[in-house]
Protein backbone atom coordinates (compact mmCIF):
# COMPACT_ATOMS: atom_id res chain seq x y z
CA UNK A 1 0.00 0.00 0.00
CA UNK A 2 1.23 3.30 -0.84
CA UNK A 3 0.64 6.51 0.99
CA UNK A 4 -1.23 7.51 -1.63
CA UNK A 5 -3.73 4.39 -2.22
CA UNK A 6 -4.10 4.74 1.79
CA UNK A 7 -5.27 8.35 1.86
CA UNK A 8 -7.07 7.58 -1.48
CA UNK A 9 -9.29 4.60 1.13
CA UNK A 10 -9.63 7.02 3.96
CA UNK A 11 -11.49 9.49 1.14
CA UNK A 12 -13.65 7.48 -0.17
CA UNK A 13 -14.50 6.17 3.57
CA UNK A 14 -15.12 9.88 4.26
CA UNK A 15 -17.63 10.05 1.00
CA UNK A 16 -19.16 6.85 2.34
CA UNK A 17 -19.74 8.67 6.28
CA UNK A 18 -21.42 11.61 4.52
CA UNK A 19 -23.34 9.58 2.34
CA UNK A 20 -24.62 7.80 5.47
CA UNK A 21 -25.28 10.78 7.07
CA UNK A 22 -27.08 12.31 4.57
CA UNK A 23 -29.98 9.29 4.52
CA UNK A 24 -29.96 9.61 8.59
CA UNK A 25 -30.99 13.45 8.13
CA UNK A 26 -33.68 12.29 5.63
CA UNK A 27 -34.69 9.78 8.03
CA UNK A 28 -35.19 11.48 11.71
CA UNK A 29 -38.34 12.90 12.68
CA UNK A 30 -36.32 15.26 14.95
CA UNK A 31 -35.43 18.98 14.66
CA UNK A 32 -32.84 18.76 16.94
CA UNK A 33 -30.93 15.26 15.83
CA UNK A 34 -31.23 16.62 12.22
CA UNK A 35 -29.41 20.17 13.17
CA UNK A 36 -26.45 18.06 14.51
CA UNK A 37 -26.70 15.55 11.68
CA UNK A 38 -26.37 18.52 9.36
CA UNK A 39 -23.26 19.82 11.32
CA UNK A 40 -21.69 17.11 11.33
CA UNK A 41 -22.07 16.32 7.53
CA UNK A 42 -20.93 19.70 6.67
CA UNK A 43 -17.98 19.08 8.51
CA UNK A 44 -17.41 16.05 6.40
CA UNK A 45 -17.28 18.03 3.58
CA UNK A 46 -14.91 20.13 4.66
CA UNK A 47 -12.66 17.32 5.47
CA UNK A 48 -13.52 15.76 2.14
CA UNK A 49 -12.76 18.84 0.19
CA UNK A 50 -8.94 18.88 1.70
CA UNK A 51 -9.04 15.26 1.51
CA UNK A 52 -9.01 15.83 -2.16
CA UNK A 53 -6.78 17.86 -2.61
CA UNK A 54 -4.20 15.88 -1.13
CA UNK A 55 -5.06 12.76 -2.80
CA UNK A 56 -4.51 14.92 -6.39
CA UNK A 57 -1.09 16.37 -4.74
CA UNK A 58 -0.21 13.01 -3.80
CA UNK A 59 -0.94 11.23 -7.46
CA UNK A 60 1.42 14.54 -8.51
CA UNK A 61 3.99 13.55 -6.09
CA UNK A 62 4.17 9.67 -6.95
CA UNK A 63 3.07 9.78 -10.58
CA UNK A 64 4.41 5.99 -10.75
CA UNK A 65 1.17 4.75 -8.92
CA UNK A 66 -1.33 6.98 -10.54
CA UNK A 67 -4.68 5.01 -11.02
CA UNK B 1 -93.27 -11.79 34.48
CA UNK B 2 -91.49 -14.30 37.31
CA UNK B 3 -89.74 -13.10 39.23
CA UNK B 4 -86.08 -14.41 38.21
CA UNK B 5 -87.13 -13.06 33.90
CA UNK B 6 -87.40 -9.56 36.14
CA UNK B 7 -83.81 -9.57 37.89
CA UNK B 8 -82.84 -10.55 34.44
CA UNK B 9 -83.80 -7.53 32.75
CA UNK B 10 -83.01 -5.27 35.96
CA UNK B 11 -79.82 -6.77 35.66
CA UNK B 12 -79.15 -5.64 32.16
CA UNK B 13 -80.88 -2.54 32.09
CA UNK B 14 -78.67 -1.15 35.13
CA UNK B 15 -75.50 -2.84 33.61
CA UNK B 16 -75.80 -0.65 31.07
CA UNK B 17 -76.71 2.66 33.02
CA UNK B 18 -73.91 1.93 35.19
CA UNK B 19 -71.41 1.95 32.23
CA UNK B 20 -72.67 5.16 30.93
CA UNK B 21 -72.08 6.70 33.96
CA UNK B 22 -68.50 5.41 34.80
CA UNK B 23 -68.20 6.63 31.13
CA UNK B 24 -69.59 9.62 31.62
CA UNK B 25 -67.66 10.40 34.45
CA UNK B 26 -64.16 10.09 32.79
CA UNK B 27 -61.10 8.33 33.61
CA UNK B 28 -60.35 9.54 36.16
CA UNK B 29 -63.01 8.14 38.08
CA UNK B 30 -60.99 4.32 37.89
CA UNK B 31 -57.76 5.06 38.81
CA UNK B 32 -57.78 7.62 41.88
CA UNK B 33 -60.58 8.16 44.06
CA UNK B 34 -60.51 11.29 46.12
CA UNK B 35 -63.41 12.00 48.93
CA UNK B 36 -65.49 12.71 46.88
CA UNK B 37 -65.46 10.24 44.26
CA UNK B 38 -65.22 7.14 47.12
CA UNK B 39 -68.74 8.73 48.59
CA UNK B 40 -70.11 8.74 44.94
CA UNK B 41 -68.77 4.84 43.98
CA UNK B 42 -70.34 4.00 47.53
CA UNK B 43 -73.80 5.50 46.77
CA UNK B 44 -74.20 4.31 42.97
CA UNK B 45 -73.13 0.94 44.01
CA UNK B 46 -76.24 0.36 46.55
CA UNK B 47 -78.58 1.94 44.66
CA UNK B 48 -77.79 -0.26 41.58
CA UNK B 49 -77.86 -3.39 44.21
CA UNK B 50 -81.14 -2.71 45.51
CA UNK B 51 -82.61 -2.20 42.61
CA UNK B 52 -81.27 -5.02 40.48
CA UNK B 53 -82.08 -7.69 43.33
CA UNK B 54 -85.36 -6.11 44.74
CA UNK B 55 -87.81 -6.59 42.40
CA UNK B 56 -91.11 -4.64 44.39
CA UNK B 57 -88.62 -1.26 44.01
CA UNK B 58 -89.56 0.97 41.55
CA UNK B 59 -87.17 0.92 38.23
CA UNK B 60 -88.07 4.44 37.89
CA UNK B 61 -87.17 5.67 41.07
CA UNK B 62 -83.71 3.84 40.85
CA UNK B 63 -82.72 5.42 37.57
CA UNK B 64 -83.85 9.05 39.05
CA UNK B 65 -81.45 8.49 41.79
CA UNK B 66 -78.37 6.90 39.38
CA UNK B 67 -79.07 10.27 37.91
CA UNK B 68 -79.08 12.69 40.48
CA UNK B 69 -75.55 10.95 42.32
CA UNK B 70 -74.30 11.05 38.03
CA UNK B 71 -74.96 14.67 38.19
CA UNK B 72 -73.88 16.26 41.31
CA UNK B 73 -70.60 14.71 40.95
CA UNK B 74 -70.28 15.90 37.79
CA UNK B 75 -71.21 19.72 38.67
CA UNK B 76 -68.97 19.56 41.52
CA UNK B 77 -66.13 18.59 39.39
CA UNK B 78 -67.17 21.16 36.75
CA UNK B 79 -66.72 23.70 39.21
CA UNK B 80 -63.71 22.32 41.32
CA UNK B 81 -61.93 22.40 37.68
CA UNK B 82 -63.09 26.59 38.09
CA UNK B 83 -61.94 27.03 41.38
CA UNK B 84 -59.03 26.39 43.22
CA UNK B 85 -61.02 26.90 46.94
CA UNK B 86 -64.01 24.98 45.95
CA UNK B 87 -61.45 22.24 45.13
CA UNK B 88 -59.73 22.38 47.96
CA UNK B 89 -62.91 21.66 49.86
CA UNK B 90 -64.07 18.89 47.60
CA UNK B 91 -60.79 17.20 46.67
CA UNK B 92 -59.28 17.82 50.16
CA UNK B 93 -55.20 18.45 50.09
CA UNK B 94 -51.67 16.52 50.58
CA UNK B 95 -50.81 16.36 53.81
CA UNK B 96 -47.01 16.50 54.09
CA UNK B 97 -45.45 13.65 56.22
CA UNK B 98 -41.70 14.35 56.05
CA UNK B 99 -40.55 17.62 55.15
CA UNK B 100 -36.78 18.51 54.72
CA UNK B 101 -36.21 14.68 55.92
CA UNK B 102 -37.91 15.11 59.16
CA UNK B 103 -40.91 12.96 60.30
CA UNK B 104 -44.10 15.55 60.73
CA UNK B 105 -45.61 13.61 63.79
CA UNK B 106 -48.43 16.09 63.84
CA UNK B 107 -49.80 16.22 60.95
CA UNK B 108 -49.53 12.41 61.04
CA UNK B 109 -51.79 11.97 63.97
CA UNK B 110 -53.71 14.30 62.48
CA UNK B 111 -54.17 12.01 59.36
CA UNK B 112 -54.49 8.69 62.20
CA UNK B 113 -51.08 7.39 60.13
CA UNK B 114 -49.33 5.17 62.11
CA UNK B 115 -45.27 4.97 61.91
CA UNK B 116 -45.90 1.17 60.42
CA UNK B 117 -47.84 2.89 57.67
CA UNK B 118 -45.34 5.38 57.15
CA UNK B 119 -42.98 2.44 57.08
CA UNK B 120 -44.85 0.46 54.71
CA UNK B 121 -45.51 3.53 52.62
CA UNK B 122 -42.28 4.46 52.16
CA UNK B 123 -41.28 0.91 51.30
CA UNK B 124 -43.81 0.95 48.25
CA UNK B 125 -41.96 3.56 47.29
CA UNK B 126 -38.39 2.17 46.76
CA UNK B 127 -37.74 3.68 50.29
CA UNK B 128 -36.32 1.65 53.18
CA UNK B 129 -34.83 4.15 55.41
CA UNK B 130 -36.72 6.57 56.33
CA UNK B 131 -33.35 9.08 56.76
CA UNK B 132 -33.75 8.25 53.09
CA UNK B 133 -36.53 10.91 52.13
CA UNK B 134 -36.15 14.74 51.76
CA UNK B 135 -39.54 14.94 51.44
CA UNK B 136 -43.14 13.16 51.68
CA UNK B 137 -46.40 13.91 51.02
CA UNK B 138 -49.73 11.82 51.38
CA UNK B 139 -52.43 12.81 48.90
CA UNK B 140 -56.16 12.88 48.94
CA UNK B 141 -56.47 10.19 46.95
CA UNK B 142 -54.39 8.30 49.97
CA UNK B 143 -51.25 7.45 48.05
CA UNK B 144 -48.09 8.60 49.32
CA UNK B 145 -45.38 10.15 47.24
CA UNK B 146 -41.72 10.26 48.12
CA UNK B 147 -39.06 12.81 46.66
CA UNK B 148 -35.79 10.79 48.15
CA UNK B 149 -32.46 12.95 48.74
CA UNK B 150 -30.82 13.82 46.42
CA UNK B 151 -27.91 11.67 46.49
CA UNK B 152 -30.34 8.69 46.91
CA UNK B 153 -32.41 9.44 43.71
CA UNK B 154 -31.64 7.38 40.68
CA UNK B 155 -28.62 8.54 38.30
CA UNK B 156 -30.05 10.65 35.12
CA UNK B 157 -28.07 11.36 32.57
CA UNK B 158 -28.53 15.44 33.23
CA UNK B 159 -26.67 14.32 36.86
CA UNK B 160 -23.67 13.15 34.61
CA UNK B 161 -23.76 15.98 32.66
CA UNK B 162 -24.11 13.92 29.67
CA UNK B 163 -26.03 14.87 26.44
CA UNK B 164 -28.25 12.64 24.94
CA UNK B 165 -29.90 12.50 21.93
CA UNK B 166 -33.90 13.44 21.75
CA UNK B 167 -36.20 10.24 21.16
CA UNK B 168 -39.70 10.82 20.18
CA UNK B 169 -42.14 7.79 20.56
CA UNK B 170 -41.62 4.87 18.26
CA UNK B 171 -44.45 3.73 16.30
CA UNK B 172 -46.10 0.37 15.76
CA UNK B 173 -45.84 -0.39 12.29
CA UNK B 174 -46.34 -4.10 11.99
CA UNK B 175 -48.65 -5.93 14.19
CA UNK B 176 -49.62 -9.95 14.02
CA UNK B 177 -48.53 -10.01 10.65
CA UNK B 178 -50.06 -6.89 8.90
CA UNK B 179 -48.85 -3.49 8.08
CA UNK B 180 -50.52 -0.50 9.96
CA UNK B 181 -51.22 2.07 7.55
CA UNK B 182 -51.39 5.51 9.87
CA UNK B 183 -48.69 4.76 12.08
CA UNK B 184 -46.73 4.50 8.92
CA UNK B 185 -48.22 7.76 7.74
CA UNK B 186 -46.74 9.67 11.05
CA UNK B 187 -43.44 8.28 10.87
CA UNK B 188 -43.91 9.55 7.13
CA UNK B 189 -42.89 6.18 5.91
CA UNK B 190 -44.70 4.17 3.41
CA UNK B 191 -45.24 0.42 2.26
CA UNK B 192 -42.58 0.01 0.26
CA UNK B 193 -40.05 1.46 2.87
CA UNK B 194 -41.40 -1.28 5.03
CA UNK B 195 -40.77 -4.10 2.15
CA UNK B 196 -37.60 -3.13 1.68
CA UNK B 197 -36.36 -2.71 5.40
CA UNK B 198 -37.96 -6.52 5.63
CA UNK B 199 -36.06 -7.24 2.39
CA UNK B 200 -32.98 -6.39 3.97
CA UNK B 201 -33.58 -8.36 7.34
CA UNK B 202 -34.70 -11.39 4.89
CA UNK B 203 -37.87 -11.78 6.95
CA UNK B 204 -41.28 -11.74 5.37
CA UNK B 205 -44.24 -9.41 6.77
CA UNK B 206 -46.27 -13.00 7.32
CA UNK B 207 -44.05 -14.02 9.86
CA UNK B 208 -43.54 -10.68 12.14
CA UNK B 209 -45.04 -10.72 15.08
CA UNK B 210 -44.69 -7.30 16.07
CA UNK B 211 -42.82 -4.15 14.24
CA UNK B 212 -41.42 -0.89 15.64
CA UNK B 213 -39.94 1.96 14.41
CA UNK B 214 -37.89 4.92 16.05
CA UNK B 215 -37.68 8.38 15.72
CA UNK B 216 -34.70 8.01 13.48
CA UNK B 217 -36.29 5.23 11.25
CA UNK B 218 -34.81 1.85 12.53
CA UNK B 219 -37.06 -1.15 12.74
CA UNK B 220 -37.33 -3.30 15.21
CA UNK B 221 -39.51 -6.94 14.91
CA UNK B 222 -40.66 -9.77 16.68
CA UNK B 223 -41.14 -13.24 14.60
CA UNK B 224 -43.08 -15.30 15.41
CA UNK B 225 -40.90 -17.90 14.85
CA UNK B 226 -38.47 -17.70 17.32
CA UNK B 227 -35.40 -19.84 16.53
CA UNK B 228 -34.95 -17.05 13.73
CA UNK B 229 -32.64 -14.28 14.61
CA UNK B 230 -32.90 -11.23 13.33
CA UNK B 231 -30.04 -9.15 12.69
CA UNK B 232 -29.82 -6.05 14.53
CA UNK B 233 -29.50 -2.59 13.32
CA UNK B 234 -25.97 -1.81 12.34
CA UNK B 235 -25.75 1.07 10.14
CA UNK B 236 -25.41 3.60 13.03
CA UNK B 237 -22.77 1.67 15.15
CA UNK B 238 -21.01 1.11 11.60
CA UNK B 239 -21.11 4.55 10.57
CA UNK B 240 -19.34 5.70 14.28
CA UNK B 241 -16.90 2.61 13.64
CA UNK B 242 -16.22 4.55 10.28
CA UNK B 243 -15.76 7.87 12.01
CA UNK B 244 -13.20 6.74 14.43
CA UNK B 245 -11.16 4.56 11.71
CA UNK B 246 -10.90 7.55 9.43
CA UNK B 247 -10.06 10.26 12.42
CA UNK B 248 -7.59 7.24 13.13
CA UNK B 249 -5.92 7.44 9.64
CA UNK B 250 -5.74 11.04 9.57
CA UNK B 251 -4.00 11.25 12.60
CA UNK B 252 -0.98 8.18 11.19
CA UNK B 253 -0.93 10.16 8.05
CA UNK B 254 0.20 12.97 10.07
CA UNK B 255 2.73 11.06 11.66
CA UNK B 256 3.97 9.53 8.83
CA UNK B 257 4.35 12.72 6.20
CA UNK B 258 7.25 14.13 6.01
CA UNK B 259 6.09 17.47 4.36
CA UNK B 260 5.24 20.15 7.15
CA UNK B 261 2.16 21.25 5.21
CA UNK B 262 0.78 17.94 4.91
CA UNK B 263 1.20 17.15 8.46
CA UNK B 264 -0.79 20.27 9.30
CA UNK B 265 -3.47 19.44 6.81
CA UNK B 266 -3.43 16.06 8.28
CA UNK B 267 -4.13 17.17 11.96
CA UNK B 268 -5.94 19.75 11.04
CA UNK B 269 -8.71 17.63 9.56
CA UNK B 270 -8.13 14.83 12.05
CA UNK B 271 -9.18 17.70 15.32
CA UNK B 272 -12.22 18.29 12.71
CA UNK B 273 -13.33 14.67 13.03
CA UNK B 274 -12.62 14.23 16.45
CA UNK B 275 -14.86 16.83 17.32
CA UNK B 276 -17.67 15.56 14.51
CA UNK B 277 -17.26 12.46 16.64
CA UNK B 278 -17.56 14.07 19.63
CA UNK B 279 -20.75 15.44 18.83
CA UNK B 280 -22.59 13.09 17.00
CA UNK B 281 -21.70 10.03 19.79
CA UNK B 282 -25.09 10.73 21.61
CA UNK B 283 -27.53 10.26 18.38
CA UNK B 284 -25.38 7.14 17.05
CA UNK B 285 -25.90 5.33 20.61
Amino acid sequence: MTVSSQVKGCYSSIKSIEATLETLVSKTQDQEAEKTLKDVQNTMKTVKSDLEKQVLYLTKEEPQYKS
Amino acid sequence: MPGWAEILIRSIVFLTILFLITKGLGKKQMSQLDTFQYITGIVIGGIVAIHVSDVTANVAYGILALAVWFFIPFAVEFMALKSKRFRNFVQGKGTVLIQNGKIMEDNMKKERFTTDELLEELRNNNVFKASDVEFAVLEPTGQVNVLPKKENQPITPKILGQKVSPEKEPQTVIMDGKALLEPLANASLNTNWLETELDKMNVSIENVFLGQVDSDGQLTVDLYDDQLTVPEPTEKPLLLATMKKCQADLELFALATESQESKQLYQQNSERMQQAIDKITPYLQ
